[in-house]
């Protein structure tokens, strides 16, 4: 191919407001799927390709693997907040019965940071040797001064945390652009702020203006499954490793743990076959608070034998990540028409020994019609457990920030809320949704109602609520190498090794090579889950899909090009003169044709077998992505609730989740990725909290009994709207939902419960105790 | 969790000499909080004594109505045959629905009257392996420095737990009995089988070592007599409450004869509100009456620093359920 770009008009963008746009691709691209694309599997709601495996207990997924002669690991985890190692001795634990190997993961002198911080570990033939094992490792600590909550550790006078420098953890699942940071003063460190025109200005151009603190919690990834690995040394050199990993980066995993021992990459063989969840805590081989890629690795090495180790629950909500808390002041300015002339956001969040505690673009980058805006964040460190990035970093936090204070603003201006924010949004596709969703959830009708009950004073009161989403298409060029093959009985084979977090990646890829050589679904067989399978992305940043399917369909395309050589051999035809039809039939004009299976049994060696990536993302169309080339994912969701005023006790009835993601894969496993993202957001609104106590520092919750994670009853009644968008980007058009999905929900139920009880709870989750104090039941 | 062995004594007598041989034997009956406790390290018991293989003692199962209309309930009658007991009328209607609201589904298959009756406090502190509280023999109760959103608003003191048990709250508000096996056999009102901290903060009954619980008898029911449980969980599903209530009214000729409410997880032990029983007696049902007694029902209450939202609460939710046991119609 010739090394020029090729120029395509397209039909991009949403349904009534299509245009023909011009898109340059680079050499060997096809032509990429747009509006006018009519796609026969793809956008389908399929069913996922390993549903029946799930739902029947076969799929094996890193808890499950059982290797002869595996050992278990546990880890000794730190009881205190701060203490100093004064000394530290494994040797009973050692000669216990049945240990194989013991190492410390701390020595004298060692400052420990956090209640859970790893000190030592064992592995031994079964889980009750290594927890007797552990008992006789003698640990002397010197206690220190700590502090755990957010208020307390910004004071003056507070214990400091760090006192060396601090170095940032970034992850697959952080947003691209975010953090980085400035010197810490005491336990905060500034992290650079966003900025449009002058916001002070702004203010004292106000009539109206609002100013209050919202905060948010210490919210955990609790992935049903918990972080765990398997390691197995190869050979007796020990310069090969096996590893079985729940995670959400097979690769990150495969880089981790050769760089950890010496090893090339190419010899570290990470394996994960199915994922109980991640949400975006399982990045890399270590969880972010444990060592856990080391310890199974090094303990195989010493045992000389597999080493297994599972994190039990408490583990999993102490060491292995969290979404920070937020203390938000915001501060908004209007015009008396309601025209905002200023944003103005200090936010202060812990990730407790670690760093990433910013509040989102939100604030920044919604409501853009406001000409001054200021959001200012800092990362505030406290001994607590490290956060990391989870299902949109920052970006719930955020999002009841500024949503909760427009609410606040728009009830004092007299003004709809909705109509505040449709003024100063400036997506076309955002402004479709929040239209679509005014009608289809009947907004006016249910303030009404609302206005009604709060008038009547009654006990049920029900109110409605809205709130934005924004993300970018984070599509990776060059990094997924997808192989599709056909092989000469017919059978069409597609291989990478990304994960599949949960979402369905591998059905979806299934679909898209099934579309190009229009074969059933049904022939088409997936492999993934496996470094040896070609890289891939990690499951973050709502990036698998974009960057993944591109992949599958230049492939797909690559192959189907040379059974079309094949086909105009066959046909005596010029390759341009064959039509591929359903089916897999190729054609030649004077209506001469071979079917699929024929075709395939004069492929000439094992198969046809072709590997593609994808390039940089080539458009935009029809909104970019905050100070990018990328394009801007709009979502929004309306929440109805009901609140008991005798009680307290507010519950979600229903959530309106409305968004756009490209072009729509699969339109059943998106759905149900939505559904997720609701049901996260919902408990996040209402239940989700780590609770620590000021005094010992540990975490009083850490269990799925006070840790309250949304059930079955707890869940609203959720519906999906979707409003497609012809982006231009990739060979697919599909950009990703995984984040934006969560990032309103929360906000929404704030606002709907504000306008249920005609107060603002500023504080999440909204448990009964808040509800009863904003109606002044506890004054 | 601390290997043990299963003894399965086919007897009463046999299950009593188990418990009695050591004090690491505990007796097992669904063994819901009993594990949790052992997974935990709070438990160590070196023998579990199965009560479910005695066979000689059939009231332990039995769920039994007697000519005069008492009921008599095993111990080993589980949450779920108790949510599902059609034969209850609406006299028992607050156990059923307490049955019914506890817990899951799979718990409650499991669960007995008797271990819930018996099992030890949710409280956060003592229920961390690492923390040493009052109840645990430390010097005193961590919640009230600490975070204390769902401890004790009533009797607290100098611990602050709640009493865990929903089925007590409705056992208090029916006037039951508890029978117990011990070298002498024994019955208690309900309300005498819970241990206050002020007396003992290491325990929450009162069952001597070897003692066992054998059936909860409830007293035949008084025409017009009708009751109603509810809670209020922060989680509608598997939640323990942050309050909840049983009341038992008698209601004729439009007068309230009797009136028993009860409320659990606001107290150390099952608590009676007497006070809103005194507001009921003698007066006809109307939304004001119901209202007085609702705040009337928190009546001495000693919150601390941050549970102060429990006194609305728990109002709330004694007059929601008074609507309702009484028939009166709630305010739009």
């Amino acid at each position: 191919m010739a090394g020029a770009d090729t120029r395509h008009t397209l039909t991009l963008g949403f349904e009534g407001a299509l245009k023909k746009v011009s898109v340059a691709t680079p050499p060997g691209e096809p032509r990429p799927w747009d509006a006018d694309t009519k796609t026969q599997v793809v956008g389908e709601a399929v069913p996922r390709v390993d549903g029946h495996l799930k739902t029947s207990g076969a799929a094996k997924y890193t808890h499950d693997i059982n290797l002869p002669d595996m050992q278990h690991a546990l880890v000794l985890r730190s009881p205190h907040a701060c203490a100093v190692i004064k000394s530290i001795d494994i040797k009973a634990a050692e000669n216990a019965p049945g240990v194989s190997a013991c190492v410390a993961l701390a020595k004298a002198s060692d400052r420990v940071l956090f209640v859970g911080q790893d000190v030592a570990a064992v592995a031994a033939a079964t889980p009750e040797a290594a927890r007797e094992a552990l008992a006789r490792i003698q640990v002397e600590y010197e206690k220190q001064p700590f502090v755990v909550a957010l208020e307390k550790a910004m004071q003056d006078d507070a214990p400091l945390v760090h006192t060396t420098a601090v170095k940032e953890r970034r992850t697959e699942g952080d947003e691209p652009g975010a953090g980085g940071g400035a010197k810490a003063r005491g336990n905060i460190r500034p992290a650079p702020s966003m900025k449009k025109g002058d916001a002070k200005r702004g203010l004292r151009q106000a009539k109206v203006t609002h100013e209050a603190v919202y905060t948010t919690q210490v919210h955990t990834h609790t992935a049903l499954e918990t972080h765990s690995i398997v390691v197995r040394w190869d050979d007796a050199k020990q310069a090969r490793m096996t590893v079985w990993c729940s995670t959400q980066s097979i690769f990150s995993v495969r880089g981790e743990m050769a760089e950890m021992f010496g090893l090339k990459p190419q010899d570290v063989h990470v394996i994960t076959n199915f994922l109980g969840g991640g949400f975006g805590a399982k990045f890399g081989a270590s969880a972010p608070g444990s060592r856990l890629g080391f310890i199974a690795g090094e303990l195989a090495r010493l045992s000389k034998k597999p080493v297994s180790l599972l994190l039990d629950r408490r583990e999993e909500h102490t060491c292995t990540g969290n979404r920070p808390d937020s203390h938000q002041r915001v501060t908004l300015g209007a015009t008396e028409g309601g025209a905002l002339t200023a944003i103005h956001v200090v936010g202060h969040g812990s990730a407790g020994i670690g760093t990433g505690a910013g509040i989102g673009r939100n604030a920044f980058g919604i409501y853009t019609k406001c000409p001054n805006i200021l959001v200012e964040s800092a990362d505030v460190f406290t001994h607590a457990g490290p956060g990391t990035a989870f299902r949109a970093p920052g970006h719930p936090q955020g999002a009841f920030g500024i949503e909760s204070a427009l609410n606040e603003l728009a009830a004092k201006l007299g003004l709809d809320p909705l109509e505040l924010r449709i003024a100063h949004n400036e997506h076309p596709v955002r402004r479709r949704q929040f239209e679509l969703g005014r009608d289809a959830f009947q907004w006016a009708d249910k303030r009404r109602r609302a206005a009604d009950q709060r008038g009547r004073n009654t006990r049920m009161r029900t109110g409605v609520g809205v709130a934005a989403s924004i993300w970018g298409d984070f599509g990776r060029a060059k990094a997924a190498s997808v192989t599709v093959t056909v092989t000469p009985n017919g059978g069409v084979e597609v291989r990478n090794g990304v994960q599949d977090i949960g979402t369905g990646i591998g059905t979806v890829m299934a679909q898209v090579a099934a579309e190009v050589l229009r074969r059933p679904l049904s022939t088409v067989t997936v492999k993934i889950g496996d470094s040896e399978l070609g890289s891939s992305v990690g499951s973050g940043g709502s990036q698998t899909t974009s960057s993944v399917t591109p992949a599958v369909r230049n492939a797909a395309e690559q192959v189907k090009a040379r059974l079309i050589a094949l086909a105009a051999e066959a046909l005596e035809a010029p390759a341009a003169k064959i039509t591929w039809g359903e089916g897999g039939v190729a054609s030649a004009r004077k209506g001469k044709s071979i079917e699929f299976a024929a075709l395939c049994k004069k492929i000439k060696g094992e198969s046809i077998s072709e590997s593609a990536t994808r390039p940089q993302t080539y458009g935009s169309h029809p909104m970019k992505f905050l100070g990018s080339p990328l394009y801007q994912i709009a979502g929004v969701q309306f929440a109805e609730v009901e609140v008991d005023t005798w009680t307290g006790v507010a519950r979600a009835r229903k959530v309106l989740a409305i968004h756009d993601c490209g072009r729509v894969m699969n339109e059943l496993t998106l759905r149900s990725q939505i559904n997720g993202g609701v049901i996260l957001g919902t408990g996040y609104a209402l239940m989700e909290q780590r609770v620590m106590d000021g005094r010992s520092g540990v975490m009083l919750n850490a269990n799925l009994e006070s840790y309250k994670c949304l059930g079955a009853r707890d869940v609203p009644e959720i519906e999906v709207l979707l409003t497609e968008v012809h982006v231009g980007n990739n060979s697919t058009g599909a950009v990703g939902i995984g984040e934006p999905a969560t990032i309103p929900t929360a906000a929404a139920i704030a606002g709907a419960v504000m306008d249920a009880i005609g107060a603002p709870v500023r504080a999440l989750p909204i448990t009964p105790d808040r509800v009863l104090t904003a109606l002044g039941a506890t004054s | 969790m601390k290997p043990f062995s299963l003894i399965r004594p086919a007897s009463l007598d046999e299950a009593r000499a188990a418990v009695t041989a050591a004090p690491e034997h505990v007796l097992r009956a669904g063994g819901v909080d009993l594990i949790d406790q052992m997974k935990e390290g709070l438990a160590r018991p070196s023998a579990l004594v199965e009560l479910r293989t005695v066979s000689d003692a059939p009231a332990l199962r039995e769920l039994a109505r007697d000519g005069d209309g008492a009921w008599s309930l095993g111990a080993l009658v589980t949450l779920a045959q108790l949510a599902a007991a059609s034969e209850f009328g609406a006299e028992l209607a607050a156990l059923r629905e307490a049955a019914g609201s506890a817990a899951t589904p799979s718990i409650r298959s499991m669960a007995t009257l008797g271990g819930n009756l018996l099992q030890r406090p949710r409280c956060w502190y003592y229920r961390h392996a690492e923390l040493v509280c009052l109840k645990k023999g430390g010097s005193h109760c961590l919640a009230i420095n600490g975070d204390h959103r769902y401890h004790a608003i009533l009797g607290g003191g100098p611990s602050w737990i709640v009493h865990p048990s929903t089925l007590a709250s409705a056992l208090l508000a029916l006037d039951a009995r508890v029978e117990l096996a011990g070298a002498e056999a024994r019955a208690l009102p309900i309300a005498e089988l819970f241990v206050g901290p002020k007396e003992d903060a290491t325990r929450e009954h009162r069952l001597a070592p070897g003692e066992i619980l054998t059936r909860v008898t409830i007293p035949a029911a008084a025409p017009g007599q009708r009751s109603a449980y509810e809670a209020v969980k922060e989680k509608q599903s598997h939640d323990w409450p942050l309050a909840e209530v049983a009341v038992n009214v008698t209601v004729e000729s439009g007068t309230i004869k009797a009136a028993r409410v009860a409320l659990g997880h606001v107290a150390p032990i099952p608590w009676r509100a007497e006070a809103a029983e005194a507001a009921l007696v003698g007066q006809q049902p109307s939304a004001a009456l119901i209202e007085r007694a609702a705040a009337a029902a928190t009546e001495g209450a000693k919150p601390l620093k941050r549970n102060a939202y429990k006194i609305p609460l728990t109002r709330g939710l004694v007059r929601a359920t008074l609507h309702r046991a009484l028939e009166v119609a709630s305010p739009a």
